[in-house]
């Protein structure tokens, strides 16, 4: 990591991504500082999993540069496997592993990844289970959960490999209303004790409370960035203002 | 008439015993081997690299498209050619691994192809390494739907063997043949020759339909 | 090593190949023939309210699937003189084709049969159906769709099994290759030969099955071979 350059914990510079013949991400350019918060929105297909699914290697790149947390994407350098047990992802689509329970969802990866003894990975994993509501649940399948419960069960999982960077892709637009808020809580704790996090969600109320930055993105390019005062106060651009108006009339 | 026959196949149980274990050994033989070889295959074959999996997949499509009894005929009499001298026995294992070893790769991938991308999207990104993510994400998950056609590949390959009596081997049905030339009683010769695979294979095709009505049940719920 | 692979030997034999092929077609269609005949019969006491019917059909369905193909071969090659029946191994051949595979195209049936929505069959009821109006009107021509690619995978695992006829000296396709095998000590020549032969007819039927589910608007086939 001494090749780190000055800069953040995430760092794309003129980053372009294409599938086929589609510019799915338009030269983008975004710094992430550490403990920084950062909520990526925009219209539904303008890149916005595309790009944080990048960011931990899950899609390529074809040009431009992406560094984490001092490491080249795409370098033979880089040890991606490493680089990814420091950034948790969280899906829309939870992805917990049906076939494990819920604290063998979050042991799995620290007792065969980070190699922590079993015992020691049960204990951390119980914690972190209790931490996101979720002590009387322990030994529940998936199957057997509420979405908003297995969503917080995939939050604890990603948790328990003590990452750098954890990065949400509209983590709460599968579940029912009633649900939402107990994950945003959670997500909101990681905030709050100083993660540095990229979320993709239409949640504003999150992105008020947490959020250092909004980035606004349509047709795979970055339209607008700026705090969540500005841009929901006074967002500059025609699209960004016909964005806003239809998310918070729901 | 048919007393004396009775007594005469009844002094040929010895015969019969070692026909059974000869199928029993083939059988069992080439089911560990083959399982294991077509798990690996069929890794391979979802592992991504485009050239290996069509070369499986050609060898695949070869086997299937031809007779067993041809493929043991060619490995019993082609092989030698080439140097390698083979008694009946070893070109009969080496049939019959190879026939359920590529059986059970398209069992294998098609239950690997089942598992959701998203599975093995959590995993990478939770650091876990290649093996880590086959072993603890995807096998476990593909196991569902591989178990009930695995064991019926299992029930094909023990009645696939009666085919290397063909070669002289002395499995049930040569037995069986050569009772039939001392006994001229076709009918209840192969009716117990037919007995003793019944007893061996209508266990494991139960187990394979209740494999199969418990796979509709909850995920998760059930553990293999 | 084969550096005295014959081809000349292969084109001297190629009547006779061509023989044994076209036998292995002609006698693998008549047994496909009489499969459907037997897998019909068999799926429809299988439909039957009477319990005797049904359990006849599974006991003959459970004994055929859990017992090797070459034995039931021999059981009626070797028995059938018995009962008075001296028939051509070629008969006795199609004969036992036909009654294994009947019971692999009772249980294709069967599924596709299960494999129509409950619904169906209600409707049919609901608008005063019969059930033999059912049936025909509504629930058979629906599962005949189904079916069509399994039933195009058992075929091909029909003409495979022909191969076993060799083994009662039918002069079909494996024979011609046997032939070829002892009389000119040429195993490579006889066997690579017929395997060549077996895999055009594995991609022919393949192909078929391919464009039958793709005409009938179904996914693509999970052949059962
Ligand atoms: N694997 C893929 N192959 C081809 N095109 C893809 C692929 N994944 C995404 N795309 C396309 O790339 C564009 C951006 O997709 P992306 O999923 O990043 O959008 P998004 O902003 O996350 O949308 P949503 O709000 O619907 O999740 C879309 O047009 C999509 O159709
Ligand atoms: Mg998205």
């Amino acid at each position: 990591m001494t090749n780190a350059t000055k800069t953040g914990m995430i760092d794309f510079r003129g980053v372009n991504k294409w599938f086929g013949s589609l510019n799915v991400l338009k030269d983008i350019t975004l710094s992430v500082e550490p403990r920084e918060v950062v909520v990526v929105c925009g219209p539904s297909g303008s890149g916005k999993s595309t790009l944080i699914r990048c960011i931990n290697g899950l899609e390529a790149i074809k040009d431009g540069d992406l560094v984490v947390d001092g490491q080249r994407l795409g370098d033979p350098a880089t040890n991606m496997t490493q680089l990814r047990t420091e950034i948790g992802f969280v899906f829309q689509s939870f992805n917990l592993y049906p076939h494990k329970t819920a604290l063998e969802n979050v042991t799995l990866a620290p007792i065969h990844v980070r190699k922590i003894p079993r015992a020691e990975a049960e204990q951390a994993g119980r914690d972190l289970l209790a931490k996101v509501g979720l002590a009387d649940k322990i030994n529940a399948y998936p199957s057997q959960l509420s979405g908003g419960q297995q969503q917080r069960v995939a939050i604890a999982r990603c948790l328990g490999m003590r990452p750098k960077i954890m990065l949400f892709d509209e983590p709460t637009s599968a579940l029912d209303p009633e649900m939402i808020s107990e994950v945003l809580d959670v997500m909101v704790a990681v905030a709050e004790e100083g993660m540095t996090m990229m979320v993709v969600t239409h949640e504003m109320g999150f992105a008020r409370k947490v959020a250092q930055r909004v980035v606004f993105m349509d047709a795979g390019a970055i339209v607008e960035s700026g705090t969540p005062e500005e841009f929901f106060s006074a967002p500059k651009t025609d699209r960004s203002r016909a964005f806003l108006s239809k998310i918070l009339r729901h | 008439m048919i007393w004396q026959q009775l007594q005469s196949l009844a002094g040929s149980y010895p015969l019969a015993l070692r026909g059974l274990g000869m199928t029993v050994m083939l059988s069992a033989i080439s089911l560990v081997l083959g399982t294991l070889l077509g798990f690996g295959l069929g890794i391979l074959r979802t592992g991504g690299n485009r050239l290996i999996s069509a070369v499986i997949g050609a060898w695949v499509d070869l086997i299937r498209g031809t007779p067993f009894l041809v493929q043991i005929f060619l490995i019993f009499f082609i092989l030698p050619e080439f140097g390698i001298e083979l008694d009946a026995f070893t070109a009969g294992i080496i049939a019959l691994t190879n026939l359920a070893a590529c059986f059970i790769c398209e069992i294998v991938a098609a239950g690997i192809r089942s598992v959701p991308t998203g599975q093995v999207e959590a995993a990478l990104a939770s650091g876990l390494s290649r093996w880590q993510r086959m072993r603890q994400v995807v096998l476990p998950q593909a196991m569902r739907i591989v178990l009930p056609p695995l064991v019926g590949q299992y029930v094909l390959l023990i009645k696939d063997s009666s085919v290397v009596s063909a070669i002289g081997l002395t499995d049930l049905t040569r037995v069986g043949w050569l009772v039939v030339q001392r006994v001229p009683n076709g009918l209840l010769v192969f009716f117990l020759v037919g007995v003793g695979y019944f007893i061996v294979c209508y266990p494991l095709i139960m187990l394979a339909r209740r494999l199969e009505r418990r796979m509709g049940a909850a995920h998760g719920e059930v553990q293999l | 090593m084969l550096e005295n692979f014959s081809f000349r030997t292969i084109i001297e034999y190629l009547p006779l190949f061509g023989q044994g092929l076209i036998t292995t077609v002609w006698l693998s269609a008549l047994s496909f023939a009489g499969a459907l005949a037997v897998g019909i019969v068999l799926a429809a006491m299988n439909l039957q309210r009477g319990r005797l019917f049904r359990i006849a059909a599974k006991a003959y369905i459970d004994a055929v699937r859990a017992t090797p193909l070459l034995a039931q071969l021999y059981f009626l090659y070797f028995g059938l003189p018995r009962l008075g029946l001296v028939l051509p191994e070629l008969v006795v051949g199609i004969i036992a084709l036909s009654l294994n595979s009947g019971a692999y195209v009772a249980e294709i049936i069967r599924a596709g049969i299960l494999s129509i929505p409950r619904g169906q069959v209600e409707a049919g009821v609901a608008s005063g159906m019969t059930y033999v109006q059912r049936m025909r009107l509504v629930i058979l021509p629906q599962a005949f769709k189904v079916t069509i690619p399994p039933l195009l995978g058992q075929a091909i695992v029909l003409v495979k099994d022909s191969a076993l006829l060799s083994l009662i000296s039918v002069s079909e396709l494996t024979r011609a290759g046997q032939l070829l095998a002892s009389d000119r000590f040429m195993p490579a020549e006889g066997f690579i030969t017929i395997a060549a032969f077996y895999l055009l007819l594995y991609y022919g039927l393949k192909g078929l099955a391919a464009l039958s589910s793709r005409w009938l608007g179904l996914q693509p086939a999970r052949s059962s071979t």
